[in-house]
């Protein structure tokens, strides 16, 4: 499934933020504001599909 | 929350930690698994409480005002149908729904390669990337509303999605102030933080079934181990995401069938073991210092010899249908016990017998701490309540140390 435009995800991922990134067509503020809060939400869709998995 | 049901609440966690420490605290721990139970006693049906999770928790609540419990879950009836109904999961038979309201929730695991959750062909995609194949295949197969990726996507498709996942955001939001509320209103401790499965358990429950994955261990072992290998590192996470942080109360592990008869020995030490352990070890070690309440659900007592390789106060060893007695005497050394009350005798036996047996187990296991009283597994609405109350006055009664 993986290719080579696709990184392998880690455990708290969905979409990594360094794919992400690569979107924007700049960011004219502080990046890591972004990434915070990108990672953040992430992680819950992450969560929710592992939920269903283990928890339910 | 009042000074008393402070200090009571401080009294039964350091009762309840010092027992999971293989310590002798000043009395024997209560920590019943109680689920369909609470809605019995509550006076709900079981579909009230699988479908109202207010119910649910209320249940639990009253329970816990009403017997002199140590601690608790907030609710074990577990399956909510706000969640899986949103999505449609296929899986499970709700009360109410596709069972009488006075049945239990059960899950209907697959019962042939055409039926599969994940095909034996697939195993590649699962171990190469996980999160999206759960996310892209299994979950349009689980889930009647979800469709796969590259086809229409529909009203239903949406909706499943943003629903199932505001969903879980309400069931644990609300599952925190549950927690609180335990506190404050019965100065209970909340028994248990985090989920964790074991790899092996979770290709046989949500992926192949038991059926496929005894196949899968002749047929194809190394993708076996490839996928314990690969789903190691997110059950691993999902378990500390969701873990006590002040490292008092355990992480959870609801063990199904990897234990003998179900796997041999042999079987289970070349595909069970090898992920599960170091899953506990991990969670222990490395920082982490959590213990793993491992719920041997079943008989486990063949399998003693792996469990004694964990490390010392690693695990909380909970008894179902095995002979504790026998389980004392291979690690009660090394762990902390629980369980050992048989549910049979819960739902069948006299309060006179019930109180035998806790008196012979507290006297045979707990004589120097490190046992926590509790039925052998979760109980549910077959459980009297006057055997229920008989199992906590036994505990008090003879449990002081």
């Amino acid at each position: 499934m993986p290719d080579d435009k696709k990184p392998r995800l880690e455990p708290g991922e969905c979409i990594p933020w360094e794919q992400r990134v690569k979107e924007y067509e700049k960011l004219l503020g502080d990046p890591e504001v972004v990434k915070k809060v990108w990672k953040e939400t992430d992680m819950l869709g992450y969560l929710y599909i592992w939920a269903c998995l283990i928890q339910f | 929350m009042s000074e008393d049901m402070a200090t009571l609440y401080d009294q039964r966690m350091a009762r309840y930690v010092a027992a999971m420490h293989n310590e002798k605290p000043d009395m024997v721990p209560i920590r019943p698994f109680a689920a369909e139970f609470c809605a019995k006693y509550a006076g709900y049906t079981n579909q009230e409480v699988t479908h109202d999770i207010d119910k649910a928790f209320d249940a639990v609540l009253k329970c816990a005002a009403a017997f002199d419990w140590d601690a608790v879950v907030g609710n074990m009836v577990y399956v909510w149908t706000g969640l899986t109904d949103a999505a449609g999961t296929n899986y499970y038979t709700a009360p109410g729904i596709d069972a009488p309201p006075d049945d239990a929730f059960q899950y209907r695991e697959p019962a042939d390669e055409a039926s599969a959750f994940m095909k034996a062909d697939e195993y590649d995609q699962l171990i190469d990337d996980p999160t999206g194949f759960l996310a892209n295949v299994w979950m349009p197969r689980v889930n009647d509303y979800i469709v796969e990726p590259g086809q229409p996507s529909t009203y239903r498709n949406n909706l499943a999605w943003l629903k199932g996942g505001m969903a879980t955001l309400t069931y644990f939001t609300r599952f925190g102030e549950q927690i609180a509320a335990l506190k404050e209103q019965s100065g209970t401790v909340h028994a248990i933080g985090g989920c964790l499965k074991m790899p092996f358990d979770i290709l046989a429950d949500k992926l192949r079934g038991y059926r496929g994955l005894c196949a899968d261990i002749h047929r194809r072992p190394d993708k076996v181990k490839a996928a314990c290998e690969a789903l190691r590192p997110h059950m691993m996470f999902n378990a500390l995401v969701g873990s006590d942080p002040t490292k008092q109360v355990p992480v959870s592990v609801w063990l199904h069938r990897g234990c003998a008869p179900f796997f041999s020995l042999k079987a289970f030490d070349e595909f069970y073991w090898p992920t599960a352990r170091q899953i506990i070890e991990d969670i222990w070690d490395n920082g982490n210092g959590v213990q793993v309440l491992f719920y041997a659900e079943g008989d486990w007592n063949a399998n003693l010899e792996f469990v004694k390789q964990l490390p010392d106060h690693s695990i909380i060893y909970h008894v179902d249908r095995a002979d504790i007695f026998e389980v004392h005497e291979a690690v009660g050394h090394k762990f902390c016990l629980s369980g050992g009350v048989r549910n049979d005798l819960l739902a069948f036996g006299t309060p006179d017998e019930v109180r035998a047996q806790c008196k012979a187990v507290i006297e045979g296991v707990g004589r120097d701490g490190g046992y926590i009283m509790d039925a052998g597994a979760i109980m549910q609405d077959d459980a009297k309540v006057e055997n229920v109350q008989a199992m906590t006055d036994a505990a008090r009664e003879y449990g002081k140390y």
